[in-house]
């Protein structure tokens, strides 16, 4: 068990490396226990109902699964995409919503935590301080 | 000469008024009557203006219809949800589509597309729909089809040539005020609502003139009495076992502050119109947001049942359902209007059963409540209703307010989709028992706090659904209800949620589509006995409905999964669920169905 979490820390740590330099793009303890600024991102999916289109567990809907986008999505790409909507596919724009673009970095974290697999259900809690 | 001239023409002119003021008077609606009272058309959505959902037409019947065939299919080239179905009116057939929302005029005779139309609308407005891209159908009247088109567009076509003869705005899409209900034309009328209540909008019923698209009247739901078109003094509400006035301020002082604004009661369901009172009927949304907390009050008249003078659009009478609401139980599901004896005393009816699980009996004269009892034995969020106050009992348990944001509560019965969604019942006048379709589905449900921003999603809850535990594992029923006593009468279990509205016939059928795709008659007066069953290319969502031509009766239903039921379930259902999991859910759905809208049409092999 302890082996099996410090594998998962391993990678989720190589796995942010390779996108941001040195940066932690998030930190998990249990699968579901993250930092203030995942849990940011938590809120911030919750509150512009992401889950309407992609599902409870970001695993796609009427929209992509974002378990799978966010393997090959850069993260320009995922910012340009959650601001100006993909119309026509039905992705709107949220380039208006507070909830979201003030926290975009931290919802980025949130869902390639969930991406990558360290964070392995959809609802996350405060890493107990 | 020139005076005699002159009275001349007054005469002729005030014989020609007469003459013309005829229809707009006394029978104003006389076209789509003419149509209705033709059983060979299927003239309005639900067949009449009372949503009876019933056909005269027996050609087909319980002794032949096992022998039923496809006639002919059509495709529409669209995928999503296709709710609704087409209407016919003497030999040609209109037909509509999900977004973009496409109308075909089909010639009967060689079904063959007359014309087809496809409105431009602005991308923009996919995202907005709540709940897939759907739309409910086209009415029919005075050689014009009328579309209500998801960005809020109210447009009149010529039925002989498909042209638009005039367009209004009916909301602001940029708001999330998009539509999907059907419009209805009662008298000289187009009635339609507006969707929204996951954005905030402040739901309103509007009138337009059915000649020339003018805006006739405009009720909202909540707000100032002025903006409701509602009377303190002479609109009446249920209060203590009779009817009295609703009272100054009857919608603000339910709400706090100016939080009515974006209180949400939109109004996308189906109306129905009772001519001899001149009153049109429908049901009001959800308030806004889902997060009840954040919106102290009974939030009224959100949640209701109206009665409104066509010509006017004066409230007479409201009910308010579900008073703060902590579930998403929107009270929007048709009102279905007939005369039936009500605990044993003839009765002008109104019969509605609504998301929160309750079936609702009102006296649809004045707006007394009759009867109000559970159509699903799961529904648990209350334990009844008070006859005396027609409020509901709330199980604190179940209690989304009381349990507070960021609290899951579990286990209520039904689910936010309600025990029925907007698919409509329909009314057998032979066996005076209404056909129901319902979802057997419940829900864990838990809040929190939102902010509002214009033009974006005003959600504040997660759900997660599942078939209702303890029951038959699936997640629908067929019912037949006897709206009198209150009692379910017989109950047909069914895998997944019947999403499909019901036809019942002088055949002594009743038919009904479910989500794997079947299409399903049964015996009106045995609902277990199913005589037909056919595969059509996907799930349906559409309503059944019938006409006859050259002799030839037809039964026909859109196939096309979508909707809530068909893409948003399966949301809540990939979570993990106490080990409920999936059992027996939507999830399965993937091994019955793919998207894809067409319609399939029967009849008895020559």
């Amino acid at each position: 068990m302890k082996l099996k979490q410090f594998l998962l820390m391993g990678l989720m740590v190589c796995g942010a490396t390779a996108v941001h330099a040195d940066d932690k793009l998030y930190t998990v303890v249990d699968g579901y226990k993250v930092d203030a600024n995942t849990m940011k991102g938590f809120r911030a999916w919750r509150a512009a109902a992401c889950d309407r289109c992609h599902g409870a567990n970001q695993e796609g809907l009427v929209g992509p699964s974002l378990i799978t986008s966010l393997k090959t999505l850069s993260k320009e790409e995922f910012v340009k995409t959650v601001k100006e909507g993909r119309l026509p596919k039905g992705m709107q724009s949220f380039g208006n919503s507070p909830a979201v673009m003030d926290n975009i970095d931290q919802l980025y974290a949130y869902l390639k935590g969930r991406s990558d697999g360290a964070i392995t259900r959809a609802k996350v809690e405060p890493i107990q301080q | 000469m020139r005076n005699s001239g002159h009275s001349n023409w007054r005469v002729w002119r005030h014989l020609g008024m007469a003459v013309l003021a005829l229809p707009t008077l006394a029978m104003a609606n006389a076209d789509v009557e003419k149509n209705i009272a033709n059983s060979k058309n299927w003239a309005m959505q639900a067949g009449d203006m009372f949503n009876q959902r019933y056909s005269k037409l027996n050609q087909i019947n319980k002794g032949n219809v096992g022998k039923m065939q496809v006639a002919w299919t059509f495709s529409t080239g669209v995928l999503r949800g296709h709710e609704g179905s087409p209407l016919v009116i003497d030999g040609t057939m209109y037909l509509h589509s999900p977004f973009p929302n496409k109308v075909f005029a089909i010639d009967l005779d060689t079904q063959k597309i007359l014309w087809k139309y496809e409105p431009k609308q602005d991308p923009a407005v996919i995202p907005q729909m709540c709940c897939d891209t759907v739309n409910r159908g086209l009415a029919f009247a005075e050689g014009k089809v009328i579309l209500q088109q998801a960005d809020s567009m109210l447009v009149a076509l010529d039925a002989k040539t498909g042209k638009v003869v005039w367009s209004t705005k009916n909301g602001d899409p940029k708001l999330g005020a998009v539509n999907t209900n059907a419009p209805h034309v009662f008298k000289d009328k187009v009635i339609t609502g507006i969707s929204g209540g996951e954005w905030g909008v402040r739901g309103f019923i509007a009138a337009y003139n059915l000649k020339d698209g003018k805006p006739a009247w405009k009720a909202y739901s909540v707000g100032p009495d002025a903006e409701m078109l509602m009377d303190p003094d002479k609109t009446m509400t249920w209060t203590d076992g009779k009817m009295a006035p609703v009272g100054k301020d009857s919608s603000l002082k339910t709400w706090k502050g100016d939080q009515w604004k974006t209180g949400g009661g939109t109004t996308w369901g189906w109306y129905s119109y009772d001519k001899a009172l001149n009153l049109m009927y429908y049901g009001t949304g959800n308030p806004s947001t889902w997060n009840p907390s954040q919106r102290p009050g009974d939030n009224k008249w959100s949640m209701t049942i109206f009665a409104r003078d066509v010509d006017t659009g004066m409230a007479k009478w409201a009910y308010q359902m579900t008073p703060f609401d902590e579930w998403d139980f929107d009270g929007i599901n048709e009102m279905i209007l007939a005369d039936i004896n009500v605990k044993g005393k003839p009765t002008k009816a109104l019969v509605h059963f609504d998301r929160n699980g309750f079936a609702y009996t009102m006296d649809r004269v004045t707006g007394a409540l009759l009867v109000a009892e559970k159509y699903d034995p799961k529904v648990n969020w209350a334990t009844h209703v008070d006859m005396k106050t027609g409020r509901p009992a709330v199980v604190a348990k179940y209690s989304t307010a009381q349990n507070g944001p960021d609290v899951n509560t579990k286990g209520i019965c039904p689910a936010a989709l309600g025990s029925k969604d907007q698919q409509p019942a329909s009314y057998d006048p032979n066996t005076k028992l209404f056909y129901v379709p319902t979802n057997h589905v419940c829900m864990d449900y838990e809040p929190f706090k939102v902010e509002y921003t214009a033009g974006q999603p005003y959600v504040g809850a997660t759900l997660s659904m599942f078939p209702a535990p303890g029951s038959h594992g699936g997640m629908g029923n067929y019912i037949t209800w006897d709206a009198g006593t209150g009692k379910i009468v017989q109950s047909k279990p069914e895998k997944f949620s019947v999403w499909s509205g019901s036809l019942n016939t002088a055949g002594g059928l009743s038919c009904y589509g479910t989500l794997e795709g079947y299409m399903k008659c049964v015996d009106a007066k045995d609902i277990k006995k199913e005589l037909f069953k056919f595969k059509t290319p996907s799930g349906i969502i559409g309503n059944v409905f019938t006409y006859e031509h050259k002799g030839k009766q037809y039964i026909g239903v859109f196939s096309g999964i979508g909707g809530w039921a068909g893409i948003g379930m399966a949301a809540g259902l990939e979570k993990d669920q106490d080990g409920l999991g999936a059992v027996g859910g939507y999830k399965e759905l993937s091994q019955y169905t793919e998207l894809g809208g067409s319609l399939t049409v029967f009849a008895l092999p020559n």
